[in-house]
């Protein structure tokens, strides 16, 4: 019987000069983006950066430390509503209060659900994640008072930055995205690359031979654990702006397994993997619903199947090849 | 007094449509270490399928069994083409299951519409009796025999037939069956097979209880992962066991605590994650 | 001064007696192999000076410390190091990364999580030092599913030097090797200065006679001899362990 080719694909470090004209030229992409693209199209990429971070922060934990967790929308959703509940119910307007409010509840949640989830490991831990975002899920759901049940929260607008004379609007939002996206991706590089990241990885590869080495495992994986809480809690702040209303859904499996799906379709082995995959699944959920309406889940679980027979590094890999490939052509024709 | 009769009926039944439900799940997880998120598809499918049959004029009996082959054959295509290939890479198994319950649902949802089905009882069954001044339907009392009757067979299957003592053994030590000559890979197939069959089978027959759509099959996998949680894997008992406990403390729930129903479930199954991993019956692992 | 002792330990699987009632002790900078046929408990007696696993009965005392119920990470710390029979590295790392993350075990700096690791200067010199002596500095760059087989059980051995050792436990350090990259493995435990202590799991009688000045042999899960390597060559009952065979040799 054939075997799957996925484990040897190897996780992808692209450090280096000509590899930062890549990321010069991408970079430009964004920035220019308005220019060209059209209102609405825009839109749906502001939605594709928002879970781009989401996507960024769940690999943390199922790339980095190797811990698949099924319950990570919990925290995305958790943030959301917080900020949501402060706006609309306690009227603070201010996003520079709002916001952190939100990503504050996230971390809390993380570090309270860390500490039950990981006590367990393997298909365990990937059970309890599930139960307590579904435990969550079913907070929203009941909680109507506070978080309107599955009418949602209704949310107004784009987020008051305070400043004077100036109004946020669908462009603004969008560099603003962009810029906490940046940032993210910034300090998940340098987490990455510090030494506490690549024990995270050394506690993936082997926990055993970590802990021979004197590292407290326990506390890496919790510590990931809250960190990606975080950063999934910062996606849920931008997206309760983005989304006109927030619905119990947004916290539940559904949500949890369409991030995975992005982590994998993307690649849970190139740095910037998930945000390709965050990219391309909102931009196929988008059309699909014009062209072939509710098709993509099925779209999407092909696209997933694909990704974990036969290209386990996602489509980042491929990028990366097209990528290196260019550079060889390029690098002949200099010579 | 009645009034706890009733709900304590309830909560059995609606715990043996449970274990209905996750028995397919508990043996394929059981022997495989494979987590089938899947599961909740291929409960829905095979209630399709024997939608379909009944359609034809296939007597309801025949129609269950019917629903149940079709969707045993799918989850064997499944396994020999999928699953098999990703031998050992069990977070890969169960990404893949992740992968088909977003295509099968979705299928589903385009051959069948998303609206909810529902049959009634087949006429011999569609009575109700008189618990006092209560009625119950008969037709329940047909899930609990049926339930009962299939943990009786796969109990048996299990401890007293040379296949059946197999897959208990693979259940503890996959290796072990390996090295003692057994040909894993048929046996894995066809334990997936009986699991999807029981698990559409179930689907089916209770279309009378439980109406079937598409949007279902995360709530169908969360109702079977947190039976196999609480009650154990590795014994059909535990599984049962589970299963009631959770049909009685949702029914209980329900009827004394109407909100923290749906919560009690989820906090059941972390407590007994927390304290005790491998289930109330569950083999130590 | 005593780098170990240990004090009646007992562990049971089930029903199988796996260790009983092992104790010896062993001094500073001595070299001690164990030795037994399979399923002796060899292993099982390393997981449980490592903290693997706990013992059902019995203490052991690291340098006069109580240590049977510290925790792995904890025993590093404090100068007990082992390595792995069966190759443990982190395959989808480099070799440099497995031994910065080596280095780094034992310092407060594991923390960080913003400073890249290959910036600090120090751990990178310690490292180039490391992976010279063992000639892998040139392959530094490679992920170690990349590079041989015993150029890994020699990053095996360089990993648990990096974590500043006083006891290590080598859990067949020479397994799966040829007889030259065996003597290349037994040269350098030998080259270890005598600060360190070393325990030795090992099948290879040419690499135990080489090193060891001293053997304890394991017999269902209990110490049947103890002594220097000539009188173990003359014990007669080890002989009859060994069908005769191998402890004949030299």
């Amino acid at each position: 019987m054939g075997e799957a080719k996925n484990n040897t694909a190897k996780w992808v470090w692209l450090t280096g000069r000509h590899n930062r004209i890549a990321y010069i030229i991408v970079g430009l992409f964004f920035v220019a983006l308005p220019l060209f693209m059209p209102p609405y199209l825009q839109g749906v990429m502001t939605k594709a950066l928002i879970f781009g971070i989401f996507a960024m922060s769940l690999n943390l934990l199922v790339g980095y430390a190797g811990l698949f967790s099924l319950g990570h929308a919990a925290y995305f959703g958790v943030a959301a509503y917080t900020s949501s509940i402060l706006t609309v119910r306690y009227g603070v307007e201010s996003f520079w209060l709002a916001a952190p409010a939100g990503i504050l509840m996230a971390v809390l949640v993380a570090g309270a659900f860390g500490f039950i989830a990981l006590r367990l490991s393997g298909v365990y831990f990937l059970l309890v994640t599930l139960a307590l975002g579904q435990l969550l899920y079913s907070v929203a759901l009941k909680w109507q008072t506070v978080t309107g049940g599955t009418n949602g929260l209704i949310n107004v607008g784009y987020p008051d930055l305070g400043l004077p004379g100036f109004t946020m609007n669908a462009m603004s939002f969008y560099y603003l995205v962009f810029a906490v996206l940046v940032i993210s991706l910034f300090l998940l590089y340098r987490l990455i690359e510090s030494p506490f990241g690549v024990a995270l990885q050394g506690v993936r590869d082997s926990e055993t031979r970590m802990r021979s080495l004197g590292y407290n495992t326990w506390l890496y994986k919790y510590i990931a654990f809250v960190v990606a809480g975080l950063f999934a809690g910062v996606a849920g702040v931008l997206f309760r702006h983005y989304s006109t209303v927030l619905v119990p859904t947004d916290i539940g499996v559904l949500a949890s397994t369409l991030v995975l799906l992005m982590v994998i379709i993307g690649g849970d082995r190139v740095f910037w993997g998930p945000v390709a995959g965050a990219i391309l699944i909102t931009f196929i959920v988008h059309y699909s619903s014009i062209y072939t309406p509710e098709r993509w889940p099925l779209i999407l679980g092909g696209l997933f199947v694909l990704a974990v027979m036969f290209l386990r590094g996602g489509i980042s890999i491929y990028l990366v090849k097209l990528w290196k490939r260019l550079e060889y052509h390029y690098g002949s024709i200099k010579s | 007094m009645e009034t706890i009769l009733l709900n304590v009926l309830n909560g059995i039944t609606f715990g043996i449509m449970l274990f209905l439900i996750a028995s397919g799940l508990a043996v394929i997880y059981g022997f495989m270490g494979v987590l089938n998120l899947a599961h909740g598809v291929f409960y829905i499918l095979g209630a399709y399928f024997g939608l379909a049959a009944l359609a034809y004029g296939v007597p309801f009996v025949w129609a269950a069994l019917v629903g149940g082959i079709a969707v045993g054959l799918v989850g064997l295509v499944v396994e020999l083409v999928f699953l098999k290939r990703l031998h050992k890479q069990l977070n890969e198994q169960v990404l893949l299951t992740l992968g088909f319950v977003y295509i099968f649902a979705n299928l589903a949802r385009w051959i069948w519409g998303p609206y909810a089905k529902v049959i009634d009882a087949p006429a011999i069954v569609s009575g109700s009796i008189n618990i006092g001044s209560a009625s119950f339907p008969v037709y329940r009392l047909v899930i609990i025999a049926a339930g009962l009757a299939l943990a009786a067979g796969l109990w048996l299957f299990t401890e007293k037939t040379r296949t059946g003592s197999v897959i208990r053994a693979g259940m503890d030590d996959k290796e072990m069956t390996t090295g003692l000559g057994v040909n894993y890979g048929l046996v894995s197939s066809a334990v997936f097979f009986t699991g999807t069959f029981v698990g559409g089978v179930a689907g089916f027959i209770g279309l009378p209880i439980i109406p079937v759509y598409p949007g279902m099959v995360f709530d169908i996998l969360l109702l079977a992962l947190i039976v196999i949680v609480v009650g154990g894997v590795g014994r059909i008992e535990g599984t049962l066991l589970g299963a009631v406990v959770i049909g009685l403390i949702d029914s209980l729930g329900k009827a004394y605590f109407p909100d923290f129903a749906y919560f009690t479930m989820y906090l059941a199954m972390i407590i007994i994650l927390l304290v005790k991993p491998s289930g109330l019956l569950g083999r130590g692992k | 001064m005593e780098a170990l002792r240990v004090e009646g330990l007992c562990k049971n699987y089930g029903g199988v007696r796996a260790l009983t009632n092992i104790s010896f002790s062993i001094k500073v900078g001595e070299r001690l192999a164990i030795i037994g046929p399979n399923g002796a408990g060899k292993t099982t007696l390393f997981n449980i000076l490592d903290g693997q696993l706990r013992a059902d009965d019995g203490q052991f005392f690291f340098f006069g410390k109580d240590i049977s119920c510290m925790p792995t990470y904890g025993r590093t710390r404090l100068g007990l190091i082992r390595s792995f029979q069966l190759t443990t590295l982190f395959s989808n790392l480099t070799v440099l990364n497995n031994t910065m993350l080596a280095i780094h075990g034992i310092l407060p700096s594991r923390f960080q999580m913003f400073r890249p690791i290959i910036s600090y200067k120090d751990l990178y010199d310690k490292a180039h030092e490391l992976l010279d002596s063992m000639d892998l500095w040139g392959r530094r760059d490679e992920l170690v599913e990349a590079i041989s087989y015993g150029e890994q059980r020699k990053l095996e051995i360089a990993l648990c030097l990096a974590a500043k050792p006083k006891l290590l436990l080598l859990d067949e350090p020479s397994c799966g090797l040829t007889t030259d990259e065996s003597k290349d493995i037994s040269t350098r435990i030998r080259d270890l200065g005598t600060d360190v202590t070393v325990i030795l799991i090992a099948h290879d009688i040419d690499l135990v006679f080489d090193v060891a000045e001293r053997i304890i042999v394991l017999h269902h899960g209990e110490i049947v001899a103890d002594g220097t390597c000539h009188e173990i060559q003359c014990n007669s009952l080890v002989k009859e362990i060994y069908m005769g065979s191998e402890a004949t040799v030299g």
